[in-house]
């Protein structure tokens, strides 16, 4: 029986021989920017590479996304490994899609390529007999949670539930025979590393608002109108107020745009949206900064006599690791970055729907280097292809060997000793707690 | 009998006469400045006057009010009121600032005690009294400048006021149920080369008392334990501001107030703020819509960040309206006395943007309420000083004595048409009724 080590050969062998067609692909990706729950392309070029290495697969998850399962060679805990397949949009990203603005301005590219990487490598008779239970790879779409408005009607229509490509799919059960999961996202920050063993994220909630004022001429007659636009201006300075009040220790982000600013310049804006995030370490502090943000809004409306509609969208939740896959990937990174290329970081900001996947089962979601930019900017772009999509598939698909070789072991103890935070019921259950649409209307008390 | 030209004639020079007394009396004034319900020496110095002229007189009329009566010699007729304002403002960096209270006569108040004086100096002439027929009423009236707003309130509830304005209060009193038409005359800095004004109007008012109440807290360690109430009230403000563009042009809306607390140590979040707020239109009606917008900022701040507010609404001004008829007398008689390129007449619907309860006065009786220039610097600022005494007391004295001739005299012929051809726009209980409705409390809580 070969050893852990001897199996990872084989599989980093495999990985290595196909490294140019991985990297080419991602690259293809690039080339092709899809946002959230629109991935038809990079879909179908996952379904394809799938088919190309006889993997039997399930597309149309979620709209977009796709699973394929490996089996083992005996029973055991089922992994799934994930690659996100959607785009952001950032138009004067380099890579941009002229007519969409789509970009990948994320690293999302590299991180299906990593995925397709992984399977490559573990797709061998000699490996997957070694491995006891499942490897569940699984290209979800829309973990950028962008487009709220066109995400909102997808709602609206039936056609998902939740805006973001995870809690949609757990929704419909596709994470209900899994035991534990991963991925792995570039990043462009040094410090972190080749690879990055990580901690934790803010979890979020989305909103859309709107205000309704009254339009007028804005020359002719100004104090006919009811100026949304105020309302809206008002609400962001009211936000602000209520900054010195989010403590430090609850990295509460509170981001809003304005999608809908008025009409015509003559006019008094009748109607102003907004989307926004609250973001927070914990639930507690989200719905803590999520009650003072409504307040907020409402005292923008109150004070130009406007009425406001606020949508509150459940977002992603916090993201925790298991520390015990973090210490199962520590030494796989440092075998392939070395020990002085590993990097550790406490707690991001931002937000993705890992997190979600992390409150029902042991999840780790590390960092791969090779990028430079600001995240989400229009410099992010990958340089080291080789680090983001091959070195990324190899930590990857060896994190599996050791959870999944000899009997899966560690991969039994890690979810045995797990403790999550909600069973998929209750995590849905939540969910749809968070979801609220409540109207207030233009206090009447003026003319 | 004489003509009026010989009665105007004697009667300025009575006053040429005590022209320096007046003065006098205006400069002592100015150096002892006193604000609204608390002018007590301005107050004795009137009655000390009347008391040396043999007027006799009721005092302590809304706390500091003197109120002369001289009954004229032809007979009983119209009663005629000319006021003369008791009360300094607050200007701390005035040159006639009080070193301890920072009151100064930043508004030429102290010149209408000197006019008032001057004109009945004139009037009480026995050569002209005798010819007139009616009464006289000489009046110096408290609290114009509406100040103090937290310390008026005090007043209110210690029961020694219900009215904050000094006017408003004495008409509450029925002392001006005994007046059938007043006068007074202002000083003024900005009319050029001019040294007489009539007409135009000014703006109605509101007042607000206003509180923050938020959640003290240490502002370096726990502030997200506090609630801070300076937030509260600065959103407010800018609030009002975003408003600013409902307001009509014609309205002539002026919004404005100061911070009267801010907060108690700037180690801890402020939790309780205060605020006295002006809220100016040109009608009653403006008043109370744009009154109303700032209440809704008010309690937008105290939204915004889970606050209190706790709004005080006090009946303000009401615009003025001057009676056209006594307006034309003393048009002519500034013109006759300083000569007409030196007469302004302002077109009634200029709003000067201020706020005088003589406009309360105005919705009740017959009244005119010109400008007599002598003054230079922005008006309520440390640079308004009288610089020409003779314009700013004596002329005045003068132009209010020629009306009251005018008015009175041929058996107080021309006082008769003004009281007959002038329509009320309200009737005193109606226009208590009317402040009664804008005194009101408005409580919110923005953190339920």
């Amino acid at each position: 029986m070969p050893s852990k080590e001897e199996v990872k050969l084989q599989v980093f062998d495999a990985i290595d021989s196909r490294a140019d067609d991985l990297i080419n692909l991602s690259k293809t990706i690039l080339s092709n920017p899809e946002p959230g729950f629109r991935e038809v392309k990079t879909s179908e070029l996952v379904c394809k590479a799938l088919a190309e290495m006889g993997i039997p697969f399930r597309s149309g998850l979620g709209l977009t996304g796709v699973r394929a399962d490996l089996l083992g060679g005996s029973p055991g805990p089922t992994m799934a490994l994930l690659g996100e397949l959607d785009s952001l949009i950032v138009n004067e990203h380099p890579y941009a899609d002229s007519a969409t603005g789509a970009a990948h301005a994320c690293g999302h590219h590299c991180q299906i390529g990593m995925l397709l990487g992984a399977a490559v490598g573990l797709n061998q008779p000699a490996v997957l007999s070694e491995l006891s239970g499942r490897i569940s790879l699984i290209a979800v779409p829309a973990e950028e949670y962008i487009e709220i408005e066109y995400r909102d009607s997808l709602r609206r229509d039936g056609k998902i539930e939740f805006l973001g490509g995870k809690p949609e799919l757990i929704k419909l059960g596709e994470f209900d025979d899994v035991d534990l999961a991963m991925m792995v996202h570039t990043t462009s920050t040094v410090e972190e590393g080749k690879l990055c063993i990580s901690g934790t994220n803010n979890g979020t909630v989305a909103k859309k608002i709107q205000f309704l004022g009254k339009g007028s001429h804005a020359g002719g007659s100004p104090h006919l109108g009811i100026n949304a636009l105020n309302a809206a201006t008002l609400a962001l300075s009211a936000i602000h107020f209520n900054r010195e009040t989010f403590r430090d220790s609850d990295t509460i982000r509170v981001h809003p745009i304005i999608t809908k600013g008025g009409e015509a310049v003559s006019a008094v804006p009748s109607e102003v949206r907004m989307e926004t995030f609250v973001r927070g370490k914990s639930l507690d502090a989200i719905m803590d900064a999520n009650k003072k943000v409504d307040r907020a809004l409402r005292a923008g409306a109150m004070a130009v006599g406007a009425g406001v509609r606020i949508q509150t969208i459940p977002g992603y939740m916090p993201l925790a690791q298991n520390s015990q896959m973090n210490d199962i990937f520590r030494p796989v990174a440092a075998h392939l970055v070395g020990t002085e290329g590993v990097g550790h970081v406490a707690h991001r900001t931002g937000s993705t729907d890992m997190g979600d996947i992390s409150q029902i089962m042991p999840a780790i979601h590390p960092y791969v280097g090779g990028a430079t930019g600001l995240g989400h900017g229009a410099d992010y772009v990958v340089q080291d292809y080789k680090l983001a999509v091959i070195t990324a598939a190899k930590a990857m698909a060896a994190t599996v060997v050791d959870l999944l070789a000899d009997g899966a072991g560690s991969g039994n103890k890690v979810v045995a000793e797990h403790r999550p935070e909600m069973t998929r019921t209750e995590y849905l259950k939540f969910m749809r707690s968070l979801a609220s649409e409540q109207t207030f209307e233009a206090e009447d008390n003026v003319n | 009998m004489s003509t009026r030209e010989e009665l105007k004639q004697r009667a300025c020079a009575a006053i040429d006469r005590y022209r320096d007394e007046l003065i006098g009396v205006s400069r002592q004034i100015l150096n002892n400045p006193e604000p609204g319900f608390s002018e007590y020496k301005t107050s004795q110095l009137v009655a000390d006057k009347f008391d040396e002229m043999g007027i006799g007189y009721r005092r302590g009329l809304a706390m500091t009010g003197v109120k002369g009566r001289v009954s004229a010699g032809g007979g009983t007729g119209p009663r005629v009121a000319v006021i003369g304002e008791l009360d300094s403002l607050i200007v701390n960096e005035h040159p006639h600032a009080d070193g301890e209270t920072g009151a100064a006569h930043a508004c030429g108040h102290h010149c209408q005690i000197g006019m008032m004086l001057g004109a009945i100096r004139g009037l009480t002439h026995p050569e002209v009294l005798s010819e007139l027929s009616g009464e006289l009423v000489p009046f110096a009236v408290p609290a114009e400048e509406f100040i103090e707003v937290a310390r008026r309130l005090q007043l209110r509830e210690e029961g020694k006021l219900e009215f904050m304005g000094g006017k408003q209060e004495l008409i509450r009193l029925g002392e001006f149920d005994d007046v059938d038409m007043a006068m007074m005359c202002h000083t003024a800095s900005d009319m050029g080369d001019h040294k007489f004004a009539v007409g135009g109007t000014s703006n109605g008012h509101v007042v607000k008392y206003v509180q923050f109440l938020g959640r003290g807290a240490h502002a370096g360690s726990a502030p997200h334990m506090g609630i801070n109430a300076l937030n509260a009230a600065s959103f407010a403000l800018q609030a009002i501001h975003n408003n600013r563009e409902v307001f009509r042009g014609e309205d002539t809306v002026r919004v404005h107030g100061i911070m009267t607390k801010g907060g108690e140590a700037v180690n801890a979040v402020p939790a309780d703020v205060r605020l006295e707020w002006r809220v100016r239109s040109a009608t009653p009606k403006a008043v109370v819509r744009n009154s109303a917008i700032v209440d809704r900022c008010f309690k937008a701040g105290a939204l915004a960040v889970g606050a209190q507010v706790r709004i005080t609404n006090i009946p303000g001004y009401l615009p003025m309206k001057h009676d056209t008829h006594m307006q034309e007398l003393f048009r002519q008689n500034a013109s006759s006395l300083l000569g007409e390129p030196r007469t302004l007449v302002i077109p009634g619907r200029r709003n000067r943007g201020g706020s005088t309860d003589m406009g309360d006065l105005s919705h009740l009786m017959p009244v005119c309420h010109p400008y007599a220039s002598g003054a230079v610097g922005s008006g309520h600022s440390k640079e308004y000083l009288i610089t020409d005494y003779e314009t700013a007391v004596v002329n005045p004295a003068k132009i209010m004595a020629m009306v009251v001739i005018d008015l009175l005299a041929e058996d107080a012929k021309r006082a008769r048409e003004v009281m007959n051809s002038h329509r009320p726009a309200m009737k005193k209980e109606a226009y208590l009724r009317f402040q009664r409705q804008r005194a009101e409390v408005i409580e919110f809580d923005g953190a339920q």
